[in-house]
């Protein structure tokens, strides 16, 4: 299965979960959500993703000077974004104990 | 390198030809992110690899930018926005800025005297600002102007010649020019203090403001149009306050100086025609039509016969003998407080000669 169409619904989970410890730049998070493990994940669409956060109000963001290059935008997480967060993990874990649950009828 | 700068510049201009639909303030914050992720990723090409390879085509990525941040689909370019225009809003916020600092300097100079000139540059900074602040912090719109490019250009010769280290080494002096800047600030205000409180506490407020404006504009351009002026400001005071203190060494007496109306006590006061011969009966007045009084109690001569009363404001004063009780008109040598006082001059328009027959020229008894 194309994991591309799954990753659409949840990748605001996922950027707000690798934020959740550490502020970081775009590039940065695309690096953080592939190293765990989201290798399909398009350049383009964490930048969008950080755009909506930001817009909704979930993410605050700061420049910070950079001595070669443009300057960095730093994208850090607000309370908002943490109670966005904690309610996206309980959706998701009953979510996916669900479809174990409709998998395991499936597969018995 | 040169191509895959050039190759950068084009895969942005694409982005931005995208987007161009969407608010301006939203695109300038969507290309400041873009703009660091293609920079970055341009270091991680390999050999003959070109951005687009790597990310796709612009109009693609602009696709799924907008598709995640869930902004509405491209919709089609208005004709009015493909037409070259040649006042746009950054370009007037950019030359505002320019002329702005450039009258601030000016009027710097003069700001001591009256600080109220420096509403006109205020009021050009506060309006171009006002046409670019929801632009973002890159600014990147008046940084792709033609003329920034050739500002840019010129500031940024050749790695290695004279002119380069000289620019990195005025660069490495910034910090302390804020600084230096803050303190010539903060003397122009203490300067105004006992004159123009109100002068004094915008311009004290700027000095304080101007440390953190320096760092600040670092990161967000927007910040010039403070740091920039701020700077202009604070030249223009240097200028002045170099030009009264030559004025007050003397090196140009005959311009007049910048000092408040005379506040050292005085006794007496000698007007001198242009010959040079003492006048005496002298009134002055200011513009206000008061007299001009020496601080110096006046209680008049006494004397045989009923005197007139002598008006406080008739210079030169007699002087007063306490012990006969009579008054004589003494000449400066013997009793004016400095020579620097007593040099003619005629400058004083608000003495006005009095026809009034001389009460006191001579002893009086």
């Amino acid at each position: 299965m194309d994991t591309s169409q799954l990753l659409k619904g949840v990748l605001d989970m996922a950027v707000l979960a690798v934020l959740r410890k550490d502020d970081g730049y775009g590039y940065d998070v695309v690096r953080r959500l592939r190293a765990g493990g989201l290798n399909d994940v398009g350049d383009a669409s964490v930048y969008g993703t950080l755009r909506r956060l930001y817009n909704a109000g979930m993410l605050t963001s700061y420049v910070v000077p950079s001595e070669e290059g443009p300057h960095r935008k730093y994208y850090s997480i607000n309370e908002t974004g943490r109670v966005r967060l904690a309610e996206s993990r309980e959706t998701w874990r009953s979510f996916a104990s669900t479809l174990d649950g409709l998998l395991e009828e499936v597969a018995a | 390198m040169n191509t895959q700068a050039l190759g950068i510049e084009h895969y942005l201009a694409g982005m931005r030809a995208a987007l161009d639909d969407l608010p301006p303030n939203e695109v300038a914050e969507i290309m400041e992110d873009v703009e660091a992720h293609v920079a970055e990723l341009s270091t991680e090409l390999r050999e003959n690899e070109t951005i687009e390879q790597r990310l796709g085509p612009p109009e693609q990525y602009a696709q799924e930018l907008r598709q995640a941040a869930g902004y509405p689909p491209r919709t089609e370019r208005l004709p009015v926005t493909t037409k070259k225009q040649l006042l746009t809003r950054p370009r007037v916020a950019a030359w505002g800025l320019v002329i702005a600092t450039g009258v601030t300097l000016l009027a710097g100079a003069a700001s001591l005297k009256e600080p109220a000139i420096l509403l006109v540059p205020a009021v050009v900074l506060v309006l171009s600002l006002a046409l670019v602040h929801e632009r973002g912090a890159a600014q990147q719109e008046i940084m792709n102007l033609p003329e920034t490019h050739r500002l840019q250009k010129w500031l940024s010769p050749e790695a290695g010649t004279p002119a380069d280290r000289a620019i990195t080494y005025l660069r490495s002096l910034q910090p302390a020019w804020w600084l230096v800047r803050a303190a010539l600030l903060g003397l122009g205000a203490v300067l105004l203090a006992g004159r123009d409180i109100l002068g004094f506490l915008v311009i004290a407020a700027i000095a304080v403001v101007s440390v953190f404006a320096g760092p600040r504009a670092k990161v967000d351009r927007r910040w010039l149009w403070f740091s920039l002026p701020a700077s202009a400001l604070a030249v223009g005071l240097l200028f002045q306050m170099i030009d009264v203190t030559a004025n007050q060494l003397g090196y140009n007496s005959s311009r007049q100086s910048y000092q408040a109306p005379i506040v050292e006590t005085y006794q007496n006061i000698y007007a001198y025609d242009e010959n040079g011969k003492l006048l005496t009966n002298v009134l002055l007045y200011d513009q206000d039509g008061n007299p001009i009084n020496a601080p110096q109690q006046y209680y008049g001569c006494r004397g045989s016969d009923p005197q007139p009363m002598i008006p406080a404001n008739r210079y030169p004063r007699p002087k007063i003998d306490y012990e006969n009780g009579t008054c004589y008109t003494v000449a400066p040598s013997e009793d004016a407080p400095s020579s620097t006082q007593s040099t003619p001059s005629s400058s004083s328009g608000s003495a006005t000669s009095s026809s009034v027959p001389p009460t006191s020229v001579s002893p009086s008894k």
